[in-house]
């Protein structure tokens, strides 16, 4: 085991080297726990939908609690036109979720804190979000870059920087959860080593710290899986409904 | 009979009560430390994109470095933009 505290992002490959011309596609330990959490996640809503009890079993409580968060989360900031959104934004924050509590788990890769994936998930998120309101609205969607009641001989530079900060959402989007679970995780670490390097006498404060910090990472953990949700609903409302 | 209608009233004003506990503590709690983290990541992003943006142009142009100054605080401008966006979009979560 290595003290340094980065040593936990490293991505290493499993199995054999596979190469698609000359991108390096082999299986790393970052697939494996994307396949590990989406694999968990199936296997967690089919124990919970499986037999339908009026009396719930607490799986089948955890799913429908799930089920209800989403879905109300959804009503609430995007209204009723994006249900038809429901399934995309349930797997979305279900799977960030998974993400983000299996690695709290000793001795696994947490997959959200490799700014790649956050920013893959973002990436999508922006441009699907980007298509569907050219789709709703047609060329009108560029108004979002246009506030109302705004001079004319302001509207070149009120253009640029509304274009500026639409262009900002992904970058924020993915930032957000990275540097939070990078952040989390590397601190859980050098407290980690502070234990080990301070030995039986002194080692008990950096463990409580340790305790305590695990305790704030599960809140973080579950706080940047909604957060990200969330933020999808209001960009998708965004371009539903147009009321900038 | 009258029994059951009683204790069902008085199960249905217990289950609005919890509910209604539980709703608020909720959002607040969660909101307000999404809040927290949501607002300064807001800011540098834009600052960020906008700088890029200026780079990008600025190799196209050979401009070098005004307008990475410029869309510096552009993206500056567009950063703050957005913290008020969503600091408005909070304050009108919580009422």
């Amino acid at each position: 085991m290595s003290t340094n505290p980065m040593h936990q992002f490293i991505v290493y490959r499993i199995g054999p080297e596979i190469s698609l011309g000359n991108i390096d596609i082999s299986f790393t330990n970052a697939s494996l726990f994307m396949m590990i959490s989406a694999l968990a996640i199936i296997s967690v809503f089919f124990a919970g939908t499986r037999r339908k009890a009026v009396i719930p079993t607490k799986i089948q409580l955890l799913t429908e609690l799930s089920y209800t968060l989403v879905s109300k989360m959804i009503s609430d900031t995007a209204g009723s036109k994006a249900k038809p959104y429901f399934p995309f934004i349930f797997s979305l924050f279900m799977f960030v979720l998974f993400c983000n509590m299996l690695g709290m788990l000793p001795y696994s890769f947490t997959v959200t804190s490799h700014i790649i994936v956050t920013f893959a998930l973002a990436a999508i998120i922006f441009i699907g979000v980007t298509i569907i309101g050219f789709v709703n609205h047609g060329v009108g969607y560029l108004k979002l870059f246009i506030p109302s009641g705004v001079p004319v001989v302001l509207l070149p530079i009120i253009v640029i920087i509304e274009m500026i900060s639409y262009l900002a959402r992904p970058v924020s989007l993915s930032v957000r959860l990275f540097a939070n679970m990078m952040a989390g995780h590397t601190m859980l670490k050098v407290f980690g080593g502070f234990v080990i390097s301070l030995g039986i006498i002194g080692g008990w404060l950096p463990l409580s710290f340790t305790v305590a910090l695990t305790g704030l990472e599960i809140l973080i953990a579950f706080l940047q899986a909604y957060v990200f949700a969330i933020l999808t609903c209001i960009y998708l409302n965004d371009a539903l409904n147009l009321n900038h | 009979m009258k029994k059951f209608d009683v204790l069902s009233t008085r199960l249905k004003i217990a289950k609005k009560k919890a509910n209604k506990n539980s709703l608020n503590n909720d959002k607040k709690n969660t909101s307000s430390l999404g809040a927290a983290l949501k607002l300064s990541t807001e800011m540098v992003a834009a600052v960020f994109v906008g700088s890029i943006i200026g780079f990008i142009l600025d190799n196209w142009f050979d401009s070098k470095p005004w307008l990475t100054i410029i869309f510096f605080f552009v993206g500056a401008a567009a950063g703050i933009l957005n913290v008020i966006r969503s600091a408005k979009l909070m304050q009108k979560n919580n009422d």
